[in-house]
């Protein structure tokens, strides 16, 4: 019966509508933890640079002892590899984009002969690895919306610790950066050795010239330094893969509320087209039933 | 009287920002007083107190643990000292009875992990959370 189809597609609209409020409401949220992750990125940034700084000061004060902590292995035996990504999904290709970064670098890495440790922020890194026949050795989870420094910190010591040990040569980095509210894009570093900050911008922080003092001695500083300068820069990496993953959800979201309107749309003029045939239907049968009786009388 | 450019930077936020004539803080190799034209410093600072000296008077920071670097300014003349710290806060901003509440808590934690032997993870957390209440307490009883 045509009054039935026109039942089944009441009810897909109710869906689809139900569905939008969801998608509009996530939209929303995400659009306000956007202006405040940024915010959060842009409160990090004096801290961050000023690290920055006073590592490439205390590099140039000691270039000998700088160079085991910032300069390329030769050889890497086993290196560590972070992925940055989200703790849900939703969020467009974000988190994918990320992993698929992470894979290609781990298969690069192995085909070099490397062995990789996998460590990873979010929940989503460990199935996807896990697919692929790579173990995520420990998921840090619980935070990648709103990452605290103290979650830096912890992530830092655990990453760290091979490397320090010997057992790592190299740690690297798989993370989103925001550049802007309209561009981020995945990006791979290394964190260990830390690498000297190559573009420091704005912020005028050539290196001094002339005679720095160090207090403790600069190889002492070095060591105590380079921890701490591992903990800003996976934290900078936490907010703007925050504040990336809100993005990305805000406008994936923005995309799917067009389309359950989109659909909605289409499925009224259906259900509109449907309802009237059945109408004309009814009317046919009632006339037809009519004229048969007239005509019999 | 001259001054200088005086920055308290944590990971979260800048803490204060402004012009100094002093800034007084302890490193690993003991107290230290940073006054305007001062050599340019990189160095350590132990956790505890960090005085800044300003025209309108003296500012104190709970600094627990960070750096400190002094070099020229980009204006000419000007010398610019900058902490940082993974934690900070001012002290007349240090709520007493929560870091009292987090010094017991904190107590507590250590007396436990130190009865279940061989977790030394909690043991140094309780440690360092319980280093971190004291100094809030001492910063704010002054």
């Amino acid at each position: 019966m045509a009054g039935g189809q026109e039942r089944i597609l009441r009810r897909r609209i109710k869906s689809v509508q139900a569905t939008r409020k969801i998608t509009k409401a996530m939209e929303l949220i995400a659009a306000s933890q956007i202006s405040r992750s940024q915010a959060r990125i842009i409160a990090n940034r004096p801290y961050r640079h000023g690290m920055q700084r006073i590592v490439i000061e205390a590099a140039l004060g000691d270039p000998a002892a700088a160079k085991k902590l910032l300069a390329v292995p030769e050889k890497v035996d086993a290196a560590i590899v972070l992925v940055v990504t989200g703790d849900r999904g939703l969020s467009g290709a974000y988190n994918s984009s990320v992993m698929r970064a992470g894979e290609r670098m781990v298969n690069e890495l192995r085909s070099q002969g490397t062995t990789v440790r996998l460590f990873a922020v979010g929940k989503k890194a460990a199935g996807f690895f896990r697919f692929r026949g790579m173990e995520v050795e420990q998921s840090f989870v619980g935070f990648a919306d709103r990452p605290n420094f103290s979650d830096a910190r912890l992530i830092a010591g655990v990453i760290a610790a091979p490397f320090i040990d010997g057992e790592a040569q190299q740690v690297l980095l798989v993370s989103t950066r925001f550049h802007s509210a309209g561009s981020q894009s995945v990006h791979t570093e290394q964190l260990l050795p830390l690498s000297m900050p190559d573009v420091i911008v704005d912020d005028t922080p050539k290196p001094l010239k002339g005679y720095t003092e160090f207090e403790p001695e600069v190889e002492q500083l070095l060591m105590q330094l380079a921890p701490r300068a591992l903990e800003s820069e996976i934290f900078s990496a936490l907010l703007e893969g925050a504040a990336s993953f809100h993005t990305s959800q805000q406008r994936a979201m923005a995309a799917a509320t067009e389309n359950a309107d989109e659909l909605g749309l289409t499925l009224t003029r259906i259900m509109n087209r449907a309802r009237q045939d059945s109408i004309t239907t009814e009317i046919m049968e009632i006339v037809s039933g009519a004229e048969a009786l007239r005509s019999g009388k | 009287m001259s001054t200088m450019k005086v920055e308290i930077v944590t990971p979260e936020a800048a803490l204060w920002a402004g012009d100094a004539t002093a800034l007084v803080a302890r490193s690993s190799d003991g107290d230290f007083t940073i006054l305007p034209q001062h050599t340019p410093t990189v160095g350590d600072i132990v956790p505890g107190i960090v005085r800044v000296h300003t025209d309108q008077g003296e500012l104190a920071f709970a600094v627990h643990g960070g750096y400190f670097q002094v070099g020229p300014d980009d204006h000419e003349g000007v010398t610019r000292a900058t902490v940082l710290a993974g934690v900070a806060e001012k002290t007349t901003e240090i709520d007493v009875a929560r870091a009292q509440a987090a010094k017991e808590q904190a107590e507590a934690d250590l007396a436990s992990a130190r009865s279940d032997a061989g977790d030394h993870a909690a043991q140094h957390l309780a440690e360092s959370a319980l280093e971190r209440a004291e100094l809030r307490l001492r910063a704010a009883s002054k």
